[in-house]
């Protein structure tokens, strides 16, 4: 089973957890949704797109201008109060690595962290076992955070995620994170070059098989661009041909702007590997 | 006096064996309407069909699991029951498995007459070439005819072609 704060999910359940900016600057939605009227229409549109989990975030992942504490709480504090009450049934993550912040968007109702930086902010673990709330341990290589990577290397790109994120995994066990509510997420790009992202791709069943449940975040990235020549606006064909990579190698959580599309690969993927029945059969059966 | 005897017909249609479930149901009423036949038959009864009905009927007596037949004090206990696996056309319709065929209809119509009545003699001649024309099931249509008096009570508990395959769901006592 996962517990995802308020929610628990079976584990023959594949989740699509869709991204909700409210930034002015993001890579692929360039502000679209950073008014909150904006935002929460984003919400209620990947609701009825079949999404299981929001993942709202208030600080670009990439360089830009600072945001501090103050400005990310302003951004996305009340901001998941209101999506709560709108969407009693809807799981909350927000996408932070501060402890200040967490604990803000923790008492306005989210129901998971998704910490994007590996474990930069090490109170980030106790906000979340105060909160019962679950969380997602990322594989940054070593980064701060909002920092690409430049000329990284690794021995073996899927050992080091692994031997990372399960680590971080088991500092939030210790820390009183219930283990059912622990996600484990290699990063694609973060700390990454693009030969690092296929690599991990092609090797996600390894972390698969660590147990933890895996979450990936592969959508429109440069990965993705650069393998293929596209820019941002292109690269949904990539990203859904990386998601049934991933879905057929069993990740359970799927980060995606695209919410109807990722839908439909990771069903269609999880049924090719029969984990999942189809939705209607009858066809030479009647 | 003949003997007791419980008997059902049950379509063999494949979307009732459990390998072919689907999220959903594409025919929930049928599928209820065949347990409660199958749970009113008791545990172990005799299966007829062709090969792929006594497949389909097999599953339908092992998915019952472990219920335990309640005879009523003072019924007449059945001597054997009896699960028969048949259904009518498949090219009833356009929207049917097979090329329509016009002459499905009239089929169904006639055999439905017959295990309705029942009418053991119609049954017993029933014209098997034209059914498997029609890709119906009617191999174990036979036997029944010789189970049947025509004296049983019939319980009629489905009777639709919902993807232009004609389904019956009968229960026989006597």
């Amino acid at each position: 089973m996962l517990k995802l704060g308020r929610h628990a999910f079976a584990d023959d359940r594949p989740l699509v957890m869709a991204i909700v900016n409210r930034t002015p600057d993001s890579f692929y939605d360039k502000g679209a949704t950073y008014a909150a009227g904006a935002a929460l229409e984003r919400v209620a549109q990947v609701v009825e797109e079949g999404a299981d989990i929001v993942d709202i975030g208030g600080v670009k992942a990439g360089y830009g201008p600072d945001v501090d504490a103050a400005e990310e709480i302003r951004r996305v504090g009340t901001f998941v109060g209101q999506v709560r009450a709108a969407h009693p049934d809807l799981v909350i993550s927000v996408d932070t690595w501060r402890s200040e912040v967490a604990r803000v968007v923790c008492g306005e109702g989210a129901d998971l962290l998704n910490d994007a930086w590996g474990g930069h902010d090490p109170a980030l673990v106790d906000v979340a076992a105060e909160h019962a709330a679950a969380l997602i341990c990322t594989h940054t290589g070593g980064l701060a955070p909002r920092t690409d990577p430049h000329r990284q290397e690794y021995d073996d790109v899927v050992a080091a995620a692994i031997a990372d994120t399960t680590a971080y995994a088991e500092r939030a066990l210790a820390a009183g994170v219930a283990r059912e509510s622990i996600v484990i997420d290699p990063a694609h790009d973060f700390g990454k070059n693009t030969f690092h992202s296929l690599e991990l791709t092609r090797r996600l069943g390894e972390l698969v098989a660590t147990g933890w449940p895996v979450l990936v975040s592969l959508s429109n990235k440069d990965f993705v661009g650069e393998t293929l020549g596209r820019p941002t606006g292109e690269r949904l064909a990539g990203t859904l041909a990386a998601t049934a990579v991933c879905a057929l190698a069993g990740a359970r959580i799927y980060r995606v702007h695209q919410v109807r599309e990722t839908r439909d690969v990771v069903d269609m993927t999880w049924s090719i590997a029969g984990r999942r029945p189809p939705l209607h059969a009858i066809r030479g059966l009647a | 006096m003949s003997a007791s005897l419980r008997a059902a017909v049950v379509p063999g249609a494949l979307a009732l064996l459990p390998a072919y479930a689907a999220a959903t149901d594409p025919f929930p009423e049928l599928r209820l309407a065949v347990r409660a036949a199958v749970d009113w038959l008791g545990p172990a009864p005799e299966i007829l069909g062709d090969a792929q009905g006594r497949r389909v009927g097999q599953a339908l007596v092992e998915a019952r699991g472990g219920f335990e037949t309640v005879v009523e004090e003072g019924a007449p206990r059945p001597s054997r029951n009896h699960l028969v696996v048949a259904n009518g056309t498949a090219r009833r319709s356009r929207t049917s498995p097979g090329p329509y065929d016009e002459r499905a209809r009239p089929f169904d119509d006639q055999l439905g007459k017959a295990l309705l009545a029942p009418d053991p003699d119609a049954l017993r001649v029933l014209d098997q070439g034209l059914a498997t024309e029609l890709w119906a099931s009617t191999a174990a249509l036979a036997a029944l005819a010789d189970l049947l008096t025509g004296e049983e009570t019939v319980t009629v508990d489905y009777d639709a072609a919902p993807y232009g395959v004609q389904y019956w769901v009968v229960r026989y006592e006597r």
